[in-house]
């Protein structure tokens, strides 16, 4: 579905963000991006559905295919023309226009294909935003802000969607609800999934596979189940402890010695 | 009381003016962010650019003869026997130009289109993504290249254009005393009130209105969603440019040509600032309180003061509502 190959990602030509970065999303899958803040999570986000050039970010080796093509110079609107949608960071919602119209906005992704599923159909996924349809969305709670950030993805038919940290800043239970949904939505309407999070565990109970980026490089790399059994994982984003309690610095150190190695 | 509806009714008309000035910037800015100093000097080039069609143009030889002036037999038997300075005369007048009116408006129509084109592409476009600031410095940076340039191509004199609407005073009593308007003020009003609400319309109920306001609030979110947001920018500057060609041939048939007509049009930024920058509607009343405050400076303390007293309002509107009477200040999450 998605595939990154080698990319090497610099800002400004002056700050190199990704070295050597490859990944590939398989289709139907729910792939996850775990790392650290300034891993580069977001900028693997903002390659694939050409927002850098915005940024002053520039690809300069290796290639992003995706559904077989090449997209490193398209434009953004075209790519979610063609179903690569991004839900960005901080949901990004438009604040100041009513529910309704920030879905009719995500409909001028569907220029040039046939009418996609209607508003009422994503409704489904989303009822809470039916009852509010005619509020402005910024006055929508934070799970709500990221519901419509969800259902603006999904109006536009994707076949793969970017999701950035959809769990940001949002209380546990609606980690779960939004989470839960999430993997309807995979489940349902057979959409790849790229997801970058902060919150493993919530990441992993929707995913099919993982990598795992520090330093704008991925440093592990598996299917979930392999993911979850690491050692390193449990302790560094699982948060799980040997049974006596917390890990020794000794065993921090080897940790980072063997970060150290993988680069 | 007849002084006082007589001073009304010139600030209304005045008020319009600046309406239809201030209906570009609020376009520009509503869904690039940007605000476009150089609107005044866009609308210099409209005025000229509606000489050219209708007062050069038709003047050339190889022009037939009716296009500067029409004068069927059914016109010149309607114009016979008409007074001087008469509804009727006026009227026989307005029809006779007509031909060069229209070929004016069209013809400064397209090519202010043409223009604000090329600012977008030139000068816009490549600044996609930077902070408007930039975008803003270089309209400023655009007012000298556009009035440099426009003496250049034209001259510096003075030039007179034929009005869009025949012109004839209108005498008509309001309670029990006389007061009089042009026609062409009339004419003025109501193309400023179309345009005003006609924009409002398309961009509170359309889709491509959604397009726009999106666009407006988050340009790069926008983007990603598969809205064409080089296409917003550049809409948005053609229909300002657009409504800047009409604005400009009624200033310079109000006014006369020249290009110190850019000054005023900046001038009018002071106005859209008071109403709020976003908004249409707020812009329409604080180009109408303004034009209003004016006509009566103008009548009670003389026409010194009229260029002071309605800037000094603004700045206390804005001083007491810093976005403007009806600008959208940013939501707080609740």
């Amino acid at each position: 579905m998605l595939q990154i190959n080698n990319i090497n990602v610099n800002y400004h030509h002056a700050v190199q963000v990704l070295k050597g970065f490859s990944i590939s999303v398989k289709p139907g899958e729910v792939t996850a991006l775990l790392g650290a803040n300034g891993a580069g999570k977001t900028t693997v986000l903002k390659a694939a559905s050409g927002l850098l050039p915005l940024e002053n970010g520039h690809i300069e080796d290796g290639d992003i295919i995706f559904d077989g093509h090449s997209v490193r110079q398209v434009k953004p609107h075209l790519l979610a023309r063609k179903g690569l949608v991004h839900v960005r960071e901080g949901r990004r919602i438009f604040a100041e226009m009513s529910v309704e119209d920030n879905l009719k906005a995500a409909t001028y992704a569907l220029t040039g294909r046939k009418a996609g599923q209607g508003i009422d159909q994503v409704y489904t996924y989303f009822p809470r935003l039916q009852e509010r349809s005619r509020q402005l969305a910024g006055l929508l709670s934070g799970g709500e802000q990221q519901m419509l950030a969800m259902a603006r993805a999904l109006i536009a038919e994707p076949k793969l969607i970017l999701l950035d940290e959809p769990s940001l800043g949002l209380a546990p239970k609606m980690v779960d609800e939004i989470f839960a949904i999430i993997a309807r939505i995979n489940r349902e309407q057979n959409v790849s999934m790229l997801l970058v999070e902060q919150n493993a565990r919530a990441a992993f109970s929707v995913s099919h596979q993982g990598y795992i980026v520090e330093n704008g490089k991925v440093v592990l790399e598996g299917r979930i189940d392999e993911l979850k059994a690491n050692e390193d994982i449990q302790t560094f984003y699982l948060g799980m402890g040997d049974a006596d309690g917390e890990k020794s610095f000794r065993d921090v150190k080897h940790y980072k010695r063997r970060k150290r190695w993988l680069n | 009381m007849a002084q006082v509806i007589q001073y009304l009714l010139n600030g209304i008309m005045n008020g319009a003016l600046y309406a239809l000035i201030a209906v570009g910037i609020v376009s520009i800015f509503k869904s690039t962010k940007v605000v476009s100093f150089a609107h005044g000097h866009v609308i210099m080039f409209g005025a000229y650019f509606y000489f050219t069609f209708a007062v050069i143009l038709p003047g050339a030889e190889f022009m037939p003869d009716w296009v500067a002036k029409w004068e069927p037999e059914w016109l010149l038997a309607y114009k016979e026997g008409a007074a001087m300075f008469s509804p009727k005369a006026a009227i026989a007048a307005w029809v006779s130009n007509l031909p060069r009116i229209v070929l004016g408006l069209v013809g400064s129509i397209v090519c202010n289109a043409l223009l604000a084109v090329f600012i977008e592409r030139a000068f816009m476009r490549p600044l996609l993504g930077q902070s408007s600031l930039s975008m803003i410095l270089c309209t400023v940076g655009l007012i000298w290249v556009l009035e440099g340039s426009a003496s250049l191509i034209w001259s510096a004199d003075i030039d007179q254009v034929p009005p869009l609407g025949p012109n004839f005073p209108i005498r008509f009593t309001v309670f029990d005393s006389q007061v009089f308007l042009f026609s062409s003020s009339v004419v003025n009003f109501v193309i400023a009130l179309i345009l005003f609400i006609g924009l409002m319309l398309v961009l509170r109920y359309t889709r491509s209105g959604v397009a726009v306001r999106a666009t407006a609030e988050d340009q790069s979110t926008a983007y990603a969603m598969g809205i064409n947001v080089p296409a917003v920018f550049t809409t948005a500057w053609v229909v300002a440019a657009t409504t800047g060609a009409i604005a400009g041939a009624i200033l310079a048939s109000r006014n006369g040509l020249s290009p110190t007509l850019g000054l005023f049009g900046l001038s009018v930024l002071a106005v859209v600032l008071m109403g709020g920058l976003d908004s249409f509607a707020g812009v329409f009343i604080a180009s109408m309180i303004i034009g209003i405050f004016e006509a009566f400076t103008q009548w009670q303390f003389g026409g010194e003061y009229a260029e002071i007293v309605p800037y000094v309002l603004v700045l206390l509107v804005i001083l007491w509502r810093p976005n403007g009477l009806m600008g959208q200040a940013e939501i707080e999450r609740i």
